[in-house]
């Protein structure tokens, strides 16, 4: 355990550092369980297009000469490329499968994943790349008399920004409501004359845009190489099966479960930290098998 | 008619081409070469390779060795023993290789050092760090010509020693590399130095996205300094985070690749100076003509400064042709008894091959992180080189683990 006792603000801090971390957690489950939600896509490759989504940051704000305009601009830019990635896929291939079994897409995403994971080799390499913050966003503040960095402070704010869109996206535009219907019930959503492709090619393409936008978030604070992908996705698939399936509500409060669990036992038992996420993940599914919240499926 | 003298000349030519022809492919060494060419660990293995390669090209330019061509295959590992293994055996088995080269992933590195005392192929580990490879599991086909965590470990707790820290946290990577070499460290610390106390520790899982919860609750805890046992590419993370939350300016830590260009240069000016680190090689240090005209020849083939990796693969390709040549032929057991002993130069002064448990003997230089002017990166300052022979462990020492 930890020598010495913990004390509130150190408490306070990294109650204040998870919740900074379940912003990108968030940001990309949502986007994963929205697909999963609608178009019933177990999408593996999600965590591909979220490490595109970080590259292409990189990219974009490396020919600005990583300025704060060019950071700015990447975050508007690197979500939109990987939304046009995602387009193509949609369009190109995975429209032609709906119907088959989950397994099939399990293995179609899986291979996009590979197919992804060399692509970003051909195109950026294998040296590690990192991309610095804008100076106003770069260190940190003093929060009690301890550190504090300027970017999960931004992340803070983010994370409730994010949320809010989703949520007017969902109930207040026609798109979000047709979504809804055709995920509890598709043929019926088929039936009244509405063109559920379409829908479901821009569910695809919003979720997969949330993948990129959690690549370009994250990208700052983050080693920006090959791999990356893995680790995200493992999070990911957890924090949407403890929300309950396809609930982007359940996406936020299995990110926070996971991102505050994750930072607290860090503090409290440093040398076991790596078990208590998933430790929570464990204790809510043997209280709740199908999620915290609703799931669609 | 005509059609028929031209077939006839045709196989005319043929037959008084072949046998000119075959002498010129027969004379070859074959190195095989097994490392993970796929995913993070590219990033050191490439320059292994590259710089082998040069200095292959080179000794081939020269004439070769003995009057055979060195020539090499290579196999990605993808990081994964069971592939690497399989590919190692196709090498031995298929490729009838001469000597086996390779790999970052010290469990591959073990299991391939096994196959090759079993098929008696020499095999020369160029970057795995576990102390295993030349120490307990060690034997007489397998050459270490890389640095490894006891060496690192004995080597920053003498560099720690000298500096007035007392109250220590170990923070790390949850596998194999980040607890040997924390436990070398702490353990040499303490000898030296036993009035030091460890007031807790942290391991998180490799590929760890956010340090930041980490550092400030290390930071909570008050420690004079952190032993920071990580490696690969949570290195540049790690380095962020220590800057964003300030934490090289609160507290000191040590991190055995700190200083690597490979870390350091993708964060630019933006890394925290004053991160104390150790490696084998820089391609500023030492400022020796041959280490320049090293870095001179690596950057016109390969348009980049040479990592430490490229020593590793500089060192192979010098020690594979002296000990052919000091041999007189080309069969294993007269390449093993040639290496031992065996002394070659190189861009990091003079290199030899210790006999007892066939562990290179490599200069460590312990540096901190500082800006420059003329870089636009960070590279290590002060450096202090600590000589090969003071942080290996004897050989009776080699001895009791092999017996164990």
């Amino acid at each position: 355990m930890h020598s010495g006792g913990i004390t509130f603000a150190a408490l306070m801090q990294q109650v204040l550092v998870g919740l900074s971390r379940t912003t990108i957690l968030f940001i990309v489950s949502s986007g994963l369980s929205l697909v999963l939600g609608v178009l019933r896509i177990p999408n593996v490759a999600h965590g591909s297009l979220y490490m595109i989504g970080a590259f292409v940051t990189f990219s974009v704000a490396n020919f600005y000469g990583q300025t704060g305009f060019g950071f700015i601009a990447a975050l508007v830019l690197a979500p939109l490329v990987v939304a046009a990635v995602s387009l193509v896929l949609e369009r190109g291939l995975l429209c032609r499968l709906y119907d088959r079994e989950h397994l099939m897409l399990l293995l179609f995403t899986f291979a996009f994943t590979l197919i992804f994971a060399d692509l970003v080799k051909m195109i950026w390499g294998s040296d590690y790349r990192s991309l610095n913050a804008p100076a106003w966003l770069q260190g940190s503040f003093d929060l009690a008399g301890l550190p504090f960095p300027r970017y999960s402070l931004f992340l803070l704010i983010m994370g409730p920004l994010v949320a809010l869109g989703l949520w007017l996206l969902t109930n207040k535009t026609r798109i979000g409501k047709i979504a809804r219907a055709a995920a509890v019930d598709r043929e019926m959503v088929d039936a009244i004359g509405i063109d559920v492709s379409r829908v479901f090619a821009a569910v695809f393409v919003i979720g997969c845009y949330l993948a990129g936008l959690g690549g370009a978030l994250v990208a700052p604070t983050q080693n920006i190489t090959q791999g990356m992908d893995h680790t995200i996705i493992i999070e990911a698939f957890l924090i949407v099966i403890i929300g309950g399936l396809g609930n982007i509500w359940g996406a936020l409060l299995g990110a926070a479960i996971f991102g505050l669990t994750d930072a607290i036992g860090i503090l409290v038992w440093p040398q076991f930290a790596i078990v208590f996420p998933y430790m929570a993940v464990v204790i809510v599914l043997l209280i709740r098998p199908r999620g915290l919240l609703k799931a669609i499926w | 008619m005509k059609r028929l003298f031209g077939l006839a000349c045709f196989c005319l030519s043929v037959l008084v081409l072949l046998p000119v022809a075959a002498p010129v492919a027969a004379k070859t060494i074959t190195v095989g070469i097994v490392d993970c060419y796929s995913g993070p660990p590219s990033t050191y293995t490439n320059d292994v390779r590259d710089a082998f390669k040069l200095e292959i090209d080179r000794i081939n330019a020269g004439g070769g060795v003995l009057g055979h061509k060195i020539e090499f295959v290579t196999r990605d590992s993808k990081f994964k023993v069971d592939i690497g293994l399989s590919a190692a055996k196709e090498l031995i088995y298929r490729k009838n290789v001469d000597i086996m080269m390779g790999t970052i992933n010290s469990a591959l590195a073990l299991a391939i050092s096994d196959l090759c005392r079993k098929e008696k192929v020499p095999f020369l580990v160029t970057f795995a760090k576990s102390a295993k490879i030349t120490g307990a599991k060690g034997h007489d086909y397998v050459f270490s010509i890389t640095e490894n965590t006891a060496l690192a470990g004995k080597a920053a707790a003498v560099g720690l020693a000298k500096k007035p820290y007392l109250k220590y946290w170990i923070a790390g990577d949850d596998y194999e590399y980040g607890h040997a070499i924390a436990d070398a460290v702490w353990n040499n610390l303490r000898k030296l130095k036993p009035q030091v106390t460890l007031l807790g520790q942290s391991w998180w899982k490799v590929g760890e996205p956010d340090f930041t919860p980490y550092i400030t609750a290390i930071l909570s805890a008050k420690p004079d300094a952190v032993i920071v046992a990580t490696g690969g590419r949570d290195c540049v993370p790690f380095l962020k985070a220590a800057k964003a939350t300030g934490f090289n300016k609160r507290v000191p830590f040590y991190m055995h690749t700190a200083t690597e260009l490979s870390t350091l240069k993708p964060l630019g000016l933006n890394a925290p100076e004053g991160v104390i680190g150790t490696s084998n090689y820089f391609f500023y240090y030492p400022e020796s003509p041959e280490n320049q005209a090293f870095v001179k020849r690596f950057e016109a083939a390969y348009k980049r400064k040479p990592a430490v990796g490229a020593i590793y693969g500089l060192l192979a390709a010098r020690f594979i042709a002296g000990a052919y040549r000091k041999a007189g032929k080309v069969k294993p057991q007269a390449f093993i008894k040639a290496m031992e002993a065996m002394t070659v130069d190189s861009p990091i002064g003079k290199v030899t091959m210790r006999a007892c448990d066939h562990q290179a003997m490599l200069p460590m230089f312990m540096g901190t992180t500082k800006k420059v002017s003329g870089y636009n990166f960070l590279i290590a300052d002060d450096i202090v080189t600590i000589a090969g022979k003071d942080v290996m462990p004897g050989c009776d020492e080699i001895a009791r683990q092999r017996k164990k």
